[in-house]
């Protein structure tokens, strides 16, 4: 319970006005995460669609709730999304830049869908 | 002598259209056939980054003081977000660092242009002849007017806000401060590329005009269609109330405003 809260606080500092139009110097270009866990939503609004991931659990330790930046939805149509590509309850590899910070944001730069194998460009 | 009372009555009613045509000036007035603007333009990011470096604003020494400063904040990952309130990036910022596509739209005496991502991207530029007003109302993308040089569409632009940013990106970036006078030559270089030619005067924080190029590159097809945008919608989730209708709930947020995430099941 108590990690869940501190996981909790730490994904409610990460997220960085994720719905508007913003820089995103705030993620670290420089490093690479892969996540895999379970879609637990995805909205598709202007000017960021955001997806937010619950890790798998690991070697005892609770999953995380990962919220993810992508970018907008005019730009993920015309790299081949729809706002159905990525679903509440898709298991997903996700690659990430994450936030400087540490914290349990990041931006979104490649999906993979675990049951179907299909990959997706953020 | 009929004949006579018709011929009258043409001349008669040339001189009305004429009358007409002298007290408003003609749609497009001096233009030929207008070029084909058509599908929808993305910006060239990569050439607004690289500008930072190779074509530098020039800033007065205080400005330019803030825009290091500004600069420095976002290398050490706090950008500034000078959007970040969706407000309408508005002129010239839209132009010079948006990083969503726009669209063109012809109608006689006029070009619209009208902008992905967020709904308060439009700006009307009259090319029917029209000079600014006398004082023009401020607002986010000005007063334009614009006229057809050839196949070159030339846009003046008064009338903005002092509050919109001059900008090199969406985290470093100053307000006008009042007197922005902005005119562009947009024209196409090759069959799906279109400039957009600014020389962007501020008095209150440039030493001289500046001038700047911007790149599009033209995009055709069922999945290149403009989006609608609203950029507060993410604020906003979709939920089914009591009475079981739809409605937007806005979305937890936390003290610095935003949004908190569902929490682990």
């Amino acid at each position: 319970m108590t990690r869940q809260v501190i996981a909790l606080s730490f994904v409610v500092a990460a997220v960085t006005s994720a719905q508007a139009h913003h820089s995103s110097a705030m993620y670290d270009q420089q490093k690479t995460l892969t996540l895999r866990g379970v879609v637990t939503q995805v909205r598709w609004t202007s000017p960021h669609v955001n997806v937010s991931v619950l890790t798998d659990s690991d070697r005892g330790h609770a999953g995380v709730a990962w919220v993810l930046e992508v970018t907008s939805p005019g730009n993920l149509m015309r790299a081949g999304w729809t706002r159905t590509s990525i679903k509440a309850g898709d298991r997903i590899s996700v690659l990430v830049a994450p936030l400087r910070d540490g914290t349990h944001g990041g931006w979104c730069r490649g999906v993979t869908l675990l049951e179907s194998g299909k990959k997706l460009e953020c | 002598m009929h004949a006579k009372a018709l011929l009258i009555a043409v001349v008669a009613a040339l001189a009305v259209a004429c009358g007409r045509s002298a007290g408003t000036a003609a749609p497009n007035a001096g233009a030929g056939p207008l070029p084909d603007w058509s599908g929808i333009w993305v910006p060239d990011v990569e050439d607004q980054f690289a500008q930072i470096d190779t074509n530098p604003l020039p800033w007065t020494p205080e400005v330019a003081a803030e825009v290091k400063r500004l600069t420095a904040a976002e290398a050490a990952g706090h950008p500034k977000g000078l959007f970040a309130n969706c407000l309408p990036e508005a002129m010239p910022a839209w132009m010079l660092v948006s990083h969503n596509a726009l669209e063109f739209l012809f109608t006689p005496g006029r070009v619209t242009m009208l902008g992905e991502s967020d709904g308060n991207r439009l700006r009307r530029i009259y090319t029917d002849g029209r000079p600014h007003p006398a004082d023009p109302d401020p607002s986010f993308h000005g007063h334009s007017i614009g006229h057809w040089e050839g196949q070159t569409l030339v846009v003046d632009t008064i009338g903005v806000l002092p509050q919109t940013y001059i900008a090199v990106s969406e985290a470093v970036g100053v307000p006008n401060n009042g007197g922005l006078h902005v005119v562009e030559r947009m024209h196409l270089a090759g069959a799906d590329v279109l400039l957009d030619e600014l020389a962007i005067t501020a008095p209150k924080v440039l030493t001289t005009t500046w001038t700047t190029t911007r790149r599009f590159t033209r995009q055709k097809g069922p999945n290149a269609d403009i989006l609608e945008g609203v950029c507060l919608q993410g604020s906003f989730a979709e939920q089914t109330d009591s009475r079981g209708d739809a409605v937007f709930v806005a979305v937890p947020h936390t003290d610095e405003g935003n949004p908190v995430p569902p929490p682990a099941p």
